[in-house]
């Protein structure tokens, strides 16, 4: 009787954490399944009451997409969109080159130096993880249209290192940090200039750090939105505020949307796969390891 | 060149300050406007009427006082953030103690869960736009209609537009709570879990009782992020919203963006960027406070 009891327990244990998992994954996975249909629907299907899920693909929104020409009943706004995913290429690679050229001296100082004003420092580059962007944002649009920087993706890599210079910092120390201090000293014994142990030992035994830094960085300009959409105009607009040109007043052109949601999806997934173990660490700036 | 100066040379004091200045260098560009965003802020300044550009003080702060819209908004700035995090801690933990619970395919679940979380939050925000869009072809309220729900007015009503940011908002940054407090489950100590069962305590007294004031460093640290996040969310709201109906979902940040982008009275929407930065700053205060007397009393 105990022993029926007791497997009776068990079977609800199992269908409790089935369903949960069941819904868990349904919550996560199921709307990027309905965004990948809705790609690949015309829009009478995209329109059909109920939702349907039985369709003929057709690949004709990738290819509004791609060339931005008007296919039948499609109509596209011509947003351009290889261009804007070139220009998230640009801006983000340029961003990041430019934050570890200077990030990696400052972490390096942050990590094995001490000196006056260290932790202040350390505490400010902090604190533009928590900057509401607006507040930068405004002056510098205006003083983007004096310089002539407005609409160029050198303008906007500037300003996307208020994005990523503070987190290569802090992602840059918190590795190198890693690294003990006697191979430090060692390679100080053997005569190393502070520029040799940087080179020969910190750099070399950070590597896959670094690699780290740079490809959440990359993610982290590729997922911008809110500083381009003020800096840049429709010759530098990366692909976060290229989607959303698919909306205008008059329509919402449903499928072609969906179908730049993926594309802008599609490497931020890719890259995830890669650091999978360091996004919480790189979100969190190294606080959650 | 002195002597002194040379001694510092050579014992490398002025080193650390040499390897921070790019970085400095670069930042400080950044952060040059922000100066003059400051000076604006106490400026009339409307982008297209220069020669109204005049020094007004402390007027387009007082003027806020004044503005309904701005009661409003700092009012869903503050309740947002507050729904929001308790929301989206309580189900994070949730989520993290079933993940720690080592259910089956706990590897995979974990992995699917970083897509939310890693694809840019307006894709985020479009990709719930298609799936709540018109009332009677959106997937969402289709589904809702089996449960006799619906169909819901998702943007299009003042309730239904908050609630659709919410949903929208927890879905991108749920998996990040929840990672968070799965790396906090799985480096807790083993040792006050036995003793707890020596002394017969149940799952959840002991949850009560050793996981929650061990994990409250983890929570606190979760609680921070979200909160500072969501007092400055702007993207999905942007994206699905942009404020309104009603300016429903207008925060501080959407109203700031308005007066500055839309109206182009670019002192009026520094002086309210300025607002919400304070804002920020006394809540990371108070959060940072918290924080200490968790990572103490977890000790």
């Amino acid at each position: 009787m105990k022993a029926r009891a007791m497997t009776y327990q068990r079977t609800v244990r199992h269908v409790v954490i089935a369903l949960a998992s069941a819904l868990l994954l349904v919550w996560t996975v199921f709307p990027f399944v309905w965004i990948l249909l809705t790609s690949l629907k015309s829009p009478a299907d995209i329109l059909s009451v109920p939702p349907t899920f039985t369709f003929t693909p057709t690949i004709d929104n990738y290819a509004a997409l791609v060339v931005g020409e008007q296919r039948g009943q499609y109509s596209s706004t011509r947003p351009d969109f290889p261009r804007f995913f070139l220009n998230s290429i640009m801006i983000s690679i340029g961003a990041v080159a430019l934050s570890v050229a200077a990030g990696i001296p400052a972490a390096y100082a942050l990590a094995r130096f001490n000196f006056p004003g260290k932790n202040s420092l350390a505490f400010v580059l902090l604190s533009f993880r928590f900057v509401p962007f607006i507040a930068f944002v405004i002056p510098l649009y205006i003083l983007y249209q004096r310089l002539g920087l407005y609409n160029t993706h050198a303008g906007l890599i500037l300003a996307y290192q208020l994005i990523t210079l503070p987190f290569t910092v802090w992602m840059l120390r918190s590795f190198f940090m890693e690294i003990p201090l006697e191979i430090q000293e060692a390679a100080k014994i053997d005569g190393c200039s502070w520029l040799g142990v940087l080179g020969r030992v910190i750099l070399p035994l950070s590597a896959p750090g670094i690699a780290v830094t740079v490809i959440l960085g990359f993610m982290f300009c590729w997922n911008a939105f809110n500083y381009p959409l003020m800096l840049a105009g429709r010759q530098t607009f990366p692909v976060t505020v290229g989607a959303i040109q698919f909306i205008s007043y008059e329509q919402v052109l449903w499928g072609q949307m969906a179908a730049a949601t993926i594309v802008a999806a599609v490497p931020q997934l890719l890259l995830s796969l890669m650091v999978q173990k360091y996004i919480v660490r790189g979100l969190t700036m190294g606080a959650v390891k | 060149m002195s002597k002194q100066w040379r001694r510092h040379w050579r014992r490398g004091t002025f080193l650390p300050y040499l390897l921070l200045a790019p970085a400095v260098v670069l930042l400080a560009g950044m952060v040059y406007p922000f100066g003059l965003g400051v000076y604006y802020s106490l400026t009339s300044y409307w982008l297209q009427y220069p020669n109204r550009f005049r020094f007004v003080w402390f007027d387009n702060y007082v003027d806020l006082l004044e503005e309904p819209l701005f009661v409003r908004a700092l009012e869903f700035t503050l309740g947002f953030t507050l729904v929001a995090v308790v929301l989206q801690v309580g189900l994070g933990l949730a989520v993290a103690l079933f993940l720690h619970a080592r259910i089956p395919g706990r590897a995979a679940i974990r992995a699917l869960m970083l897509m939310p979380l890693m694809i840019p939050p307006v894709i985020t925000a479009l990709m719930w736009k298609i799936m709540m869009a018109s009332t009677n072809a959106g997937i969402l309220n289709y589904a809702l209609s089996f449960l006799g729900l619906g169909p819901i007015n998702w943007f299009g009503s003042t309730q239904g537009a908050i609630v659709s940011v919410l949903i929208i908002d927890t879905w991108g940054n749920l998996p990040f709570v929840a990672l968070i407090l799965l790396g906090g489950l799985q480096a807790l100590p083993t040792e006050p879990y036995e003793a707890a069962r020596v002394d017969g305590a149940g799952p959840i007294a002991m949850l009560r009782y050793v996981t929650l004031p061990l994990l409250s460093p983890f929570i606190v640290l979760a609680v921070t992020f979200r909160a500072m996040d969501s007092l400055r969310i702007f993207d999905v709201i942007y994206a699905t919203t942009t404020g309104g109906p009603n300016d429903a979902t207008t925060n501080l940040q959407i109203m700031a963006y308005q007066y500055s982008f839309q109206w182009y009275q670019m002192g009026k929407g520094m002086a309210q960027a300025i607002v919400l930065l304070l804002l920020v700053v006394i809540v990371s205060y108070l959060l940072m406070r918290l924080w200490n007397r968790a990572s103490e009393s977890a000790q």
